[in-house]
């Protein structure tokens, strides 16, 4: 990572795409399961609203991080969203990145006394 | 599929059929996954403890798009075709297809005459045989600009229809190849007439020329009687998922037919 290729909104984006990726590694999962687990895990601290999961899955499906597949259950017809080996590989590469731009912002936060006490 | 009765997110998922601009087999889709996923929701929540009302609102709060998902949504869906061409200025794009269409016809024509060339049918033709050839690319266009504007540009919307206009440049090749073969025979009855004594020479391919008109008739019209065919199908079981994803059975929806 640059100095200059960091995208504050693109960030926030790759957040959202990361925390569906970081639900599905417990499994397979519908949308509406996705989104409960997001945000009872994160303690309400994240949470989808107004159908922002759905682009998110259909643009992850579309790269190829997750697979949905259709299931039929007493004629219903239902989706359900697994991680592939490429979406966890991206999620791993992601985490460190993540890891590293939030050392970076704490480490500015803080200050430089902070930073070396 | 729920049942109708139980099918609470109906309206919401009506107003947001009118809203989503996906191309219907993706829009289909995304209403059947986000109606499961509303109804789970919803008893997920009521099984919390919250009241229905409560359970059903917080549910299509969290799940329903609005305005910039759905902007959202049409940006994932966009068919690949939009996406390539979308820095491309309206009227150039136009004048582009136009011209991809005319040179698709002409490819046609030319693959038509290259066969009948290849086949040796062309040394005397019958004079219905070049407009017999030419509505053929015409009906060969009007398969490639269909199949381009439903699945490669955009994909059917609900009101799609035009299928018919292959099916009426099937009939009317065929329709011509009879009427040309006629007067054809016609004219050879009278060529009989007044020289009875050529009859052994001229039969034989008198009926290998009109043989060959109606030959490339009959597999034009079936061409574009079976791309037809598929077509309508296509176009018909996509409009009755979309129907049924929508709680609207045939009978109760004649305006979307």
């Amino acid at each position: 990572m640059t100095e200059t290729d960091f995208d504050v909104q693109g960030f926030a984006r790759d957040i959202n795409e990361l925390l569906v990726l970081s639900s599905l590694q417990a499994g397979p999962k519908h949308g509406y399961q996705i989104a409960l687990d997001v945000e009872t895990d994160s303690q309400g601290l994240f949470r989808f609203r107004h159908g922002t999961l759905y682009p998110i899955l259909h643009r992850l499906e579309e790269g190829g991080l997750v697979r949905g597949s259709w299931s039929g259950e007493g004629g219903r017809r239902r989706k359900v969203y697994a991680l592939t080996a490429v979406g966890r590989r991206h999620l791993s590469g992601e985490t460190d990145r993540v890891q590293e731009i939030v050392s970076r912002l704490l480490a500015l936060l803080r200050g430089p006394g902070e930073a070396t006490a | 599929m729920s049942a109708p009765a139980a099918r609470a997110f109906l309206p919401a998922l009506r107003q947001l059929d009118r809203r989503l601009p996906v191309p219907v087999p993706h829009r289909v889709r995304i209403l059947r996954e986000l109606e499961y996923d509303l109804e789970e929701l919803e008893v997920q929540l009521l099984a919390r403890g919250l009241p229905a009302e409560e359970a059903r609102r917080m549910a299509l709060e969290a799940l329903l798009p609005d305005g910039v998902t759905l902007d959202e949504l049409a940006r994932v869906h966009a068919p690949l075709y939009q996406r390539l061409t979308r820095h491309l200025p309206g009227e150039r794009l136009r004048l582009l297809e136009r011209s991809a269409l005319a040179l698709a016809a002409t490819s046609v024509l030319l693959g038509e005459t290259w066969v009948l060339l290849q086949a040796r049918l062309l040394g005397s033709p019958s004079p219905f045989l070049w407009p017999v050839l030419s509505l053929g690319a015409l009906l060969g266009a009007t398969v490639l600009a269909r199949v381009f504007q439903l699945c490669i540009k955009g994909g059917p919307t609900a009101g799609t229809g035009g299928a018919g206009g292959i099916l009426g440049l099937s009939a009317a090749v065929l329709l011509l190849a009879v009427v040309g073969t006629t007067v054809d025979l016609h004219r050879f009855a009278a060529l009989l007439e007044r020289s009875p004594e050529r009859a052994t020479a001229l039969i034989l391919p008198w009926l290998v020329r009109e043989a060959s008109l109606l030959s490339v008739a009959i597999l034009l019209a079936l061409a574009g009687g079976l791309t037809w065919f598929l077509l309508t199908q296509w176009l018909v079981s996509i409009r009755e998922a979309h129907r049924r994803v929508l709680g609207e059975s045939i009978e109760t929806a004649p305006e979307r037919r």
